[in-house]
C-alpha cells in the first residue's frame, strides 16, 4: 500500500509541476509580445511588412537599429561604482600586463586599468588623441612618438620613452615567455640581432629625450598604423631590476599590477573579482565613477544576473539570446558589426610541413570550382539568418566584412541563392545522375560523396549543418557528416589543420574565424599561412595579397582597390565561401551613462556614469 | 551437518518453487497492483512506439525546416518543433524506440557475455574461476563512463549496434559476479553431482541443468539492469556524447534543456522526455522490484 500512495504523490508532484511550467511560459509569451510592439517602432517600413507575412513568434532585428553608444536617460550623480561582468566558464588567469597576458579574460580586466598609449579611429587607423602622438617620415619607415606631459603610472612616475623602450626589449628578450613576440617586432630594425642575443640593444628603436622615442621598420606598409605597433610600455622603475623569465609570474603583474589607465588596481580574488578605484591623476582627467568591480559570470547565467542587477554589463553576450530577452525592462542593448563571420572552406591541398607553405593539388575532389560555386549557389543564408538568428545573423557576401567599412566591398553582392543555377553549373560541368540514386556522381561516373565536417557547440551547430546537407541535396549533391556527427572544437581545427596534419577524409568543412584590426587577410588565406585550412593558393592571390601591403597602398584608394579586386577574385574561384556575417550585442544597465562598445566612438572610460547607486533591476 | 542444512534449505525451497519458476514469477505481478500497471504501462508504450516508428519515417521527421522553428504545440506539430523546425513528436517517439532499443541491445548482449563468463567461471571454478574473476576485478576498476566516452568519441562507424558493442563491453561485470556466485552454490548440489556421475557432458549440466535453475535471478537482474543501461544512454545523449540529432534519443530531446532558454521558454522540447524517461525508468523498476520479491520466499506476497 505504502508504494501505491508514493506513485499518487509523486503523480501530483508531475502534474504540479506541469501546471507552475505552463504558468511560467505563459508568462513569458505576454513579454514577448510586447517585445515585439517596441520592436517594431524602431524597424523600417519594409521590415515591418516582412514581419507581418511571418509568424508572429519570429521577429526579425537588424544591427542596424543598435548604437555603439549608450543613450543616457536622467542625471548622473557624482561617483558610484560599475559592476562589470566577465562572461566565462572558467576563472580568469590574472596575468595583468599587456606586455604578458595571453587571454581574453585578461583583456577585459586590463582594460579598465592600463591603455595603448595611441588610440585608432574606427577604421582602426591610429589617431593622435591618444597619451602619445605620432608623426611619420617621409619614407614611411621612421615613426616618431611623443608622450603627453600628464601621462603617470598608478604611483605618479610619469610614463616615459624608456618604458616604451623596455617593453620592445623585454619582449624581444630570448628569455620573454608570454605569446607577443612576432612578425610586428620582427620588423623594427635591430630587433632580431637583439633576440638572437648578438646585440645588446635595438638599433632601430632611440629615446630622443624622457618623452620622445623612435622607432625604425624594416618595412613599410599600411598595416603599420593599423594596429602593428607596440603601444603598451612597460614600467621599468618597477621591472628594470627583475630578470625577464621571472617578469609574468611576478607579483607586480598577478598581485598589485600597475597601468596608467582611468582605475587603479585596489584588490584581486584570483580567479574571481576585481576590484578597482578611480585614478585621480589619470591624463584625461579625472574619472566620474568612484570605482569599478569586475567579475567572473558563468555564461549560463547570463541573463539573471543583468536582470536582478547583479551585474550592469557584460564582456559578451550570446546573440540567439537576445529575440527571448529584448524586452528586459532595465538594460539597454548596444550593438555593432562583428570582426569576425562564418564561412563554408573546401579541402583544396594539403600543408606542407617542411617548407611551411600550402601545397594545392589540382585532383582534390574539390577542385572543380564550377562545383564550388554551385555549393554557394546552393545554400539561401539570408533565410537561415532570419530564422536561425532572427537577423541578427545576415547573408555574407564577401571575405571582408563590413566590421571594415572601408574595405568591405558594398557594391559586390557575392553569389546569391540560386539553386536553379546550380544544377546548371553542375550539369554543365559534367555532375550528372548516371545511375538514376537521385544524386549526381561525378564527370567520371563515379560515386560522389562529400564529406562534411561541422563543429558541436555552436547553439544552432547541428540544425545549422543539417540544413546545409539537405539545401545540397536539393541540388542532388550527396554530402554526409564527416564520421556522421559533429566534431567537437579541437578535434574540429585538428582535423581540419590547424596543426599541418589534414585529415583527407575532410573534404569541406563549416568554420569561423575572425579578421585582425588589419584588414590584411594573409595570415587567413596566404600562401604561407597555416590557418589557410582551404590550402588554395594562387600567383594571382600571391600578387593582390602582396599589392595589398606595399608602400603603394598606403594611398587609401590603391589598397580599397587591391583588396576589391581580391574580394571578386575569391568569389571567382571560391576556395572558401562566406556564409554569414555577425552581430555582437552587449546589454548596459539604464544607469549606466556614456557606455559604449567598439572602437573609433570618441569616448572613454573616464567619462562613464550612472544616475543611482544600485544597478536597476528588471520588473 | 553443514552440508545438510543447506541441503535441507534448498529442498524446501525447491518444494515452493515447484510449481515452476515463471508463474511464481508471474503470480507475484499480478498480486503486486503497481507492478501490474507498471507492466502494462510498459507494454503499452513499446507498442505504442514500436508501432508508430513503422509508420514514421526517421529522415523526414529530423529533416531541418527554417519556416517552424520553435513552434509551440498546434494542429500541425502535436508537440510542437524544436530550434530546428523539427517535431517533437516524430522525436519522441523514434527517440524512445532508440533509447529503447539501445537499452535492450545493451542488456542482451551485457547479460549474454555475463552470464557465460559468471556461468563457466562457477562451474568450474580453480583457476579458470580465479582467471575470470581477476577479468572481472579489472574491468570493474576501470573508470567506466570516461572509457565509453572515450571510445564513443573515436569510433568512426557509428550506429545504434556500435553504440551498444561499446556500452556492452564495460557493463557485463555485475551479472558475471552474481552467476557465477549463484553457480558456486549450484554445482555443490546432489543433482549436478549426480548428473556428472551418470555422464552428462559439463556443457550439458550448465546449460541444460543450472541455467534454467538460475533462470528467475537472470531475469530479476536484466529487468533491473534494463532501466540502469537507458538511464545510462539517456546520460551519455544529455553530456553530448550520444547519438547526433539526426538520430534523435531521449537523452538528446532533453539536452536541449541545457539552454536556459529553451529551459525557460520552451517546455514542449523537453518536458515530454523528461515524462517518458521517468515512467519508463519506474515502471521498469516496480516490474522488476516485484520479480525480485517473488525470487525470495520470505519476501513474496502471493
Amino acid at each position: 500500500m505504502g508504494k501505491t500512495k508514493l506513485m499518487k504523490a509523486l503523480l501530483a508532484l508531475m502534474l504540479v509541476l506541469l501546471v507552475a511550467l505552463a504558468a511560467c511560459s505563459g508568462d513569458s509569451d505576454d513579454g514577448q509580445s510586447e517585445g515585439t510592439d517596441s520592436g517594431s517602432d524602431s524597424g523600417d517600413s519594409a521590415e515591418a511588412d516582412d514581419e507581418g507575412e511571418s509568424d508572429s513568434e519570429s521577429e526579425l532585428y537588424s544591427i542596424d537599429d543598435f548604437n555603439q553608444i549608450k543613450t543616457n536617460e536622467g542625471e548622473a550623480i557624482d561617483g558610484g561604482t560599475l559592476t562589470f561582468g566577465l562572461v566565462s566558464d572558467t576563472a580568469f588567469e590574472g596575468t595583468l600586463n599587456w606586455n604578458f597576458y595571453s587571454g581574453d579574460p585578461d583583456a577585459q580586466i586590463l582594460d579598465w586599468f592600463d591603455e595603448a598609449l595611441l588610440t585608432w579611429d574606427e577604421n582602426y587607423v591610429y589617431t593622435n588623441d591618444g597619451a602619445a602622438t605620432y608623426e611619420i617620415s617621409e619614407d614611411g619607415h621612421v615613426f616618431t612618438f611623443t608622450i603627453g606631459d600628464n601621462v603617470n603610472w598608478h604611483d605618479g612616475e610619469p610614463v616615459t620613452a624608456e618604458d616604451w623602450l623596455f617593453a620592445h626589449e623585454v619582449i624581444g628578450h630570448p628569455d620573454y615567455d608570454g605569446p607577443r613576440y612576432g612578425s610586428d617586432f620582427t620588423n623594427i630594425e635591430g630587433m632580431e640581432e637583439y633576440h638572437a642575443g648578438e646585440a645588446d640593444t635595438i638599433s632601430g628603436i632611440k629615446v630622443i629625450d624622457d618623452k620622445t622615442l623612435e622607432i625604425t621598420y624594416i618595412q613599410a606598409t599600411p598595416s603599420l598604423v593599423t594596429g602593428s605597433i607596440w603601444t603598451y610600455p612597460l614600467a621599468k622603475h618597477i621591472f628594470g631590476d627583475m630578470e625577464v623569465a621571472e617578469m609574468s609570474a611576478s607579483p607586480e603583474v598577478r598581485e598589485n599590477p600597475i597601468g596608467f589607465g582611468p582605475f587603479k588596481v585596489e584588490s584581486i580574488v584570483p580567479g574571481e573579482s576585481v576590484t578597482m578605484v578611480k585614478n585621480e591623476d589619470y591624463w584625461r582627467g579625472e574619472p566620474n565613477l568612484d570605482g569599478v568591480t569586475v567579475k567572473v559570470i558563468n555564461p549560463n547565467v547570463v541573463v539573471q544576473e543583468l536582470e536582478s542587477g547583479g551585474v550592469d554589463t557584460v564582456s559578451a553576450f550570446q546573440v540567439d539570446q537576445y529575440p527571448d530577452n529584448a524586452d528586459m525592462s532595465n538594460v539597454e542593448y548596444l550593438g555593432r558589426i562583428d570582426r569576425s563571420y562564418s564561412y563554408i572552406g573546401f579541402k583544396l591541398g594539403t600543408w606542407d610541413k617542411e617548407n611551411g607553405e600550402v601545397v594545392t593539388d589540382p585532383e582534390a575532389k574539390m577542385a572543380d570550382v564550377n562545383l564550388r560555386k554551385a555549393m554557394w549557389h546552393a545554400v539561401d543564408n539570408t533565410t537561415v539568418g532570419e530564422r536561425f538568428y532572427n537577423g541578427l545573423r545576415w547573408n555574407a557576401t564577401t571575405l571582408i566584412p563590413p566590421s571594415h567599412p572601408e574595405f568591405h566591398d558594398d557594391s559586390n553582392a557575392g553569389v546569391s541563392y540560386d539553386p536553379e543555377a546550380a544544377k546548371q553549373l553542375l550539369d554543365e560541368a559534367g555532375y550528372v545522375d548516371v545511375d538514376g540514386d537521385n544524386f549526381r556522381e561525378n564527370p567520371d561516373g563515379e560515386e560522389l560523396v562529400i564529406n562534411f565536417a561541422s563543429m558541436s557547440g555552436g547553439e544552432v551547430a547541428e540544425p545549422l549543418a543539417q540544413y546545409y546537407i539537405q539545401a545540397w541535396e536539393q541540388v542532388g549533391l550527396n554530402v554526409q557528416l564527416l564520421d556522421g556527427r559533429l566534431q567537437e572544437f579541437n578535434s574540429f581545427y585538428d582535423r581540419v589543420g590547424q596543426n599541418g596534419d589534414d585529415d583527407p577524409a575532410v573534404d569541406i568543412y563549416s568554420a569561423a574565424w575572425g579578421v585582425g584590426i588589419d584588414v590584411d587577410p594573409r595570415g587567413l588565406y596566404g600562401r604561407d599561412a597555416i590557418f589557410n585550412f582551404s590550402r588554395y593558393s594562387s600567383d594571382k592571390n600571391d600578387e593582390l595579397l602582396a599589392a595589398g601591403v606595399s608602400e603603394d597602398a598606403f594611398e587609401l584608394e590603391n589598397r580599397q582597390k587591391v583588396y576589391n579586386e581580391w574580394q571578386q577574385f575569391m568569389i571567382d574561384e571560391v576556395p572558401v565561401f562566406p556564409t554569414l556575417y555577425r552581430s555582437e550585442l552587449v546589454p548596459v544597465n539604464n544607469r549606466v551613462h556614456n557606455y559604449y562598445i567598439g572602437d573609433g566612438t570618441n569616448m572613454y572610460r573616464y567619462d562613464i556614469a550612472v544616475t543611482q547607486e544600485e544597478p536597476i533591476v528588471a520588473e | 551437518m553443514e552440508m545438510n542444512k543447506v541441503n535441507a534449505d534448498v529442498q524446501a525451497s525447491d518444494q515452493v518453487r515447484s510449481p515452476s519458476g515463471f508463474s511464481i514469477l508471474w503470480r507475484e505481478i499480478v498480486r503486486d497492483k503497481v507492478a501490474l500497471i507498471s507492466l502494462i504501462l510498459l507494454i503499452l508504450t513499446c507498442m505504442f512506439v514500436y508501432g508508430i516508428s513503422l509508420f514514421l519515417d526517421q529522415g523526414e521527421i529530423v529533416k531541418v525546416d527554417l519556416f517552424a522553428i520553435h513552434e509551440p504545440p498546434n494542429d500541425q506539430f502535436i508537440l510542437g518543433t524544436d530550434y530546428g523546425g523539427r517535431d517533437v513528436f516524430g522525436q519522441l517517439i523514434i527517440g524512445t524506440r532508440n533509447s529503447l532499443s539501445i537499452g535492450i541491445l545493451v542488456t542482451l548482449i551485457s547479460g549474454t557475455v555475463g552470464i557465460l563468463l559468471g556461468l563457466i567461471s562457477g562451474y568450474f571454478g580453480g583457476h579458470i574461476d580465479n582467471a575470470a574473476m581477476r577479468l572481472v576485478d579489472f574491468f570493474m576498476v576501470l573508470p567506466t563512463l570516461m572509457i565509453v566516452i572515450v571510445f564513443v568519441t573515436i569510433v568512426s562507424d557509428y550506429s545504434i549496434w556500435s553504440f551498444s558493442l561499446i556500452m556492452s563491453a564495460f557493463l557485463w561485470m555485475g551479472i558475471a559476479r552474481l552467476i557465477r556466485s549463484k553457480a558456486l552454490q549450484e554445482r555443490e548440489l546432489d543433482y549436478v553431482q549426480a548428473s556428472k556421475t551418470l555422464g552428462s557432458s559439463n556443457f550439458k549440466i550448465m546449460f541444460a541443468q543450472v541455467l534454467p535453475n538460475l533462470s528467475s535471478i537472470i531475469i530479476v537482474t536484466m529487468t533491473l539492469n534494463l532501466a540502469a543501461n537507458i538511464g545510462i544512454e539517456s546520460g551519455l545523449s544529455f553530456l553530448g556524447f550520444g547519438f547526433p540529432e539526426s538520430t534523435p534519443s531521449l537523452g538528446t530531446l532533453i539536452s536541449y534543456a541545457r539552454n536556459p532558454q529553451t529551459l525557460e521558454f520552451r517546455w514542449w522540447i523537453w518536458l515530454p522526455a523528461a515524462i517518458l524517461i521517468l515512467i519508463l525508468m519506474l515502471a521498469i523498476n516496480n516490474v522488476g522490484q516485484a520479480l525480485k520479491r517473488a525470487t525470495d520466499a520470505r519476501q513474496r506476497r502471493g
